[in-house]
């Protein structure tokens, strides 16, 4: 199977998995805040999402998009989709926490369930599989 | 909801679905000495990313239509639809615990999306 010659230290694919949901976190929220800041800026144009790339923080933003595809096709070269997909869901954890902590976005009683939900959920999906790491 | 809405939630769907299936099985084929220069690499990568594009294009449709409250939980549904098509048609191992991890992962990100 895929787990056959698996890279180790940079080219860990599981450091890529981490690298990806990092940078589809950081997108997200480079997103969100170039959106607010050229919300103002042309009625006319603005339901194209046009205007947004007027702001610096959404050119970043699709750097980091970018960089997320490319880390998550590696990832794919190396690991089963059936785990590395549950495992690239972190990113509806990272985003609310993100939103809440950068932001100051509000994150109401029902939010923090299925943020936890999703946590327990990672920690299943993970558990056999670092087992399976610590024993290669 | 239309039943018109439905079916494009679904196309949506299927599409994200089969798109990552083929990028992995495109991933997966360039292990060979030829690596990324032969059609088992390039024939699913390039049907993978029409998909990825076809389902980008389809939520945005329905996003003009619904709230993003209401369109987003349906995508969560994709993670578990993608653990069984992954053992299915890719032969990939399914245990206990990865189906257990994936109904809780698909039922936070309902949770999440939803509120």
């Amino acid at each position: 199977m895929t787990t056959e010659n698996r890279p180790t230290g940079f080219r860990n694919p599981w450091l890529h998995l981490a690298i990806s949901v990092a940078c589809v976190t950081v997108y997200e929220l480079l997103l969100k805040r170039g959106a607010a800041e050229t919300a103002h800026l042309s009625s006319t144009w603005s339901w194209t999402g046009l205007t947004g790339l007027a702001s610096i923080y959404v050119w970043i933003a699709i750097v980091f998009v970018i960089l997320s595809l490319i880390t998550w096709l590696y990832v794919l070269r190396y690991l089963p989709l059936s785990i590395a997909f549950p495992i690239s869901q972190a990113v509806h954890v990272l985003v609310p926490l993100g939103s809440w902590l950068v932001l100051g976005e509000n994150i109401v009683t029902l939010r923090w369930i299925g943020i936890a939900l999703v946590s327990l959920g990672l920690a299943v999906v993970a558990r056999p599989v670092a087992r399976l790491e610590e024993e290669l | 909801m239309t039943a018109v809405a439905m079916v494009i939630v679904l196309a949506a769907l299927v599409s994200a679905v089969a798109g990552q299936i083929l990028l992995k099985k495109a991933m997966g084929a360039s292990h060979t000495d030829k690596g990324f220069r032969t059609s088992a690499v390039v024939v699913p990568f390039a049907i993978g990313i029409a998909l990825m594009t076809m389902q980008f294009f389809l939520i945005l449709g329905l996003l003009q239509r619904y709230d993003l409250s209401f369109i987003y939980p349906f995508q969560g549904l994709g993670v578990i639809i993608i653990t069984f098509a992954a053992a299915i048609t890719l032969r990939e191992k399914l245990t206990f615990q990865l189906v257990l991890g994936s109904v809780l992962i698909t039922a936070g990100v309902v949770l999440v999306s939803m509120t």
